[in-house]
């Protein structure tokens, strides 16, 4: 068993929104943090949803830690951190209170830690949670997801609305979970700077379809984008364009390796790609 | 469980006591002014107003998105409404007890406050019933109707709880008379309690069956 999660076809229609997961497929190796990009409501959450079970999907499966969850699986779940984007918490408790509710929920709960997570994260544990700023309750949130020892963190939209010296930190924090081999991190973010700093697989998601996964390296170190001119544009060989995005005077292309199409396709201006821009081209760019 | 049950308390802590700084007031009043049917009001807010209470802090948890948190945790749907009603009857309990001591310091002081001491049973039923009914009617069609028409729902329930017990109630004064024994007024009182007890009981699987159905 050497991923920690697998999902493997998950479809999932909302016939009010019209909106479709589309047999959405990844898995994230033990050890590693996936990042899983999209625009906003390109489905992240959902799948997130059907991860965690509070959606049930159509079809398809999903493992964790080699077993598909259900709501009889307190066991399985003992061992997921998770964070959402924005109030985890019930605003009206303090840090203190979450502490006592979470030791009666989770066996592992490891009150210590949690309040050493406090104390690193400057989080008064008396002051109501109403009371922290935005910056404040997500750190809270990563705290009491870290706290009871989880060995899968899922993490929804967990450093959007943070300031860079925020989510620096809390990437550290990250990066300092997945030391340990059997720990991994599912990052759900359209922040994709955050992801290109600590990913080691990135997943795009479009319109609830699965784009493609990459290892990260592979997107920086092998992606590229080829700024064509029309005839150029004309002459490449379709196979070699993932995606491309006509400009006024010029069309970017994005290919697989940079390399290779700067061999074949001699005074082609060829230039590395930012995970950000391999979003931009294949979320608003055309396929062949 | 236990972290559930106590996720509840704090829900219903804050508004829990200042409900109980009104009925200590009042339960002063009302134990110093001789009036039954203040006395009766008196023991029937208590009884149901904190059950109450701690059926409408269940919209609390949807607020922010611990509702949809808890789901992530080591706990089934089925604990999670379990807490709900478990926390109910606390807080019916809680009514109780301050009902009981209204009760008890006013017939200290003044004497038995009713007409018969066994009316005295009969409005701890009757308000038990209510909020066992109330109770039952709110956990389902929170879940049903969704989070967002809570307030909705509540008044819902207490005045369908209110109806059915006077429902019941006509149904005992005609099956019995006008002129009821002791033992019929026990009779009628106990086949409230069944009622509202068989009513909230059954309510549970049907809370737990729509439940397992949400997506969040």
């Amino acid at each position: 068993m050497e991923n920690i999660l697998e999902v493997q076809q998950i479809c999932k229609s909302f016939p009010k929104t019209k909106f479709v997961l589309d047999k959405v497929s990844f898995s994230i190796p033990y050890g590693s943090i996936m990042g899983f990009v999209g625009e906003n409501g390109a489905g992240k959450t959902t799948t997130i949803g059907c991860i965690l079970n509070t959606i049930s999907p159509d079809s398809g499966t999903i493992k964790l830690f080699g077993k598909e969850l259900s709501d009889a699986d307190t066991e399985l779940r003992e061992n997921i951190g998770v964070v959402y984007d924005g109030d985890n918490f019930p605003a009206y408790w303090t840090a203190e209170q979450l502490a006592h509710v979470m030791q009666g929920l989770y066996k592992k709960w490891d009150n210590a830690l949690f309040h050493q997570y406090l104390e690193d994260f400057r989080l008064l544990p008396k002051q109501k949670i109403k009371h922290y700023s935005r910056g404040m309750t997500m750190k809270l949130a990563v705290a009491a997801a870290l706290s009871h020892h989880p060995q899968l963190l899922i993490l929804d939209e967990a450093t959007s609305g943070l300031d860079p010296i925020m989510r620096d930190d809390m990437l550290d924090v990250f990066l300092d979970f997945v030391q340990e081999e059997t720990h991994s991190i599912l990052l759900s973010s359209h922040i994709t700077t955050d992801l290109e700093k600590v990913a080691d697989y990135i997943t795009f998601i479009h319109n609830g379809k699965l784009i493609m996964t990459a290892t990260k390296n592979d997107l920086v170190y092998n992606f590229a984008v080829m700024r064509c001119k029309e005839s150029q544009f004309l002459e490449l060989d379709p196979s070699d364009v993932i995606a491309y995005r006509k400009r006024d005077f010029q069309t970017d292309v994005l290919v697989a390796n940079g390399k290779e199409a700067e061999r074949k396709y001699r005074g082609s201006v060829i230039d590395h790609v930012s995970v950000d821009e391999i979003m931009l081209l294949l979320v608003k760019g055309e396929r062949v | 469980m236990k972290g559930l049950l106590k996720n509840n308390f704090y829900a219903v802590r804050s508004s829990a006591k200042t409900f109980s700084i009104f009925m200590l007031l009042l339960g002063a009043f009302v134990t110093v002014v001789v009036s039954q049917q203040l006395l009766l009001f008196y023991m029937l807010l208590g009884i149901i107003g904190f059950s109450i209470n701690a059926i409408a802090s269940m919209g609390k948890d949807y607020v922010s998105k611990w509702g949809k948190y808890k789901l992530t945790a080591p706990v089934k749907r089925a604990d999670i409404v379990k807490s709900y009603f478990i926390n109910q009857l606390i807080w019916l309990f809680v009514g109780m007890i301050f009902a009981g001591i209204g009760l008890g310091l006013s017939w200290l002081l003044h004497g038995c406050p009713f007409d018969r001491s066994i009316d005295a049973f009969m409005v701890f039923f009757t308000g038990i019933s209510i909020s066992l009914f109330a109770g039952a009617i709110f956990f389902p069609l929170f879940y049903l109707g969704g989070e967002e028409r809570n307030g909705a729902f509540l008044v819902i329930s207490v005045l369908c709880a209110i109806g059915i017990v006077m429902g019941i109630t006509t149904f005992i004064n005609i099956t019995f008379g006008p002129k009821m024994t002791t033992v019929q007024i026990l009779l009628g009182a106990m086949m409230m309690l069944v009622c509202s007890l068989t009513v909230f009981a059954l309510s549970y699987p049907v809370t737990t069956a729509i439940f397992k159905r949400k997506e969040y």
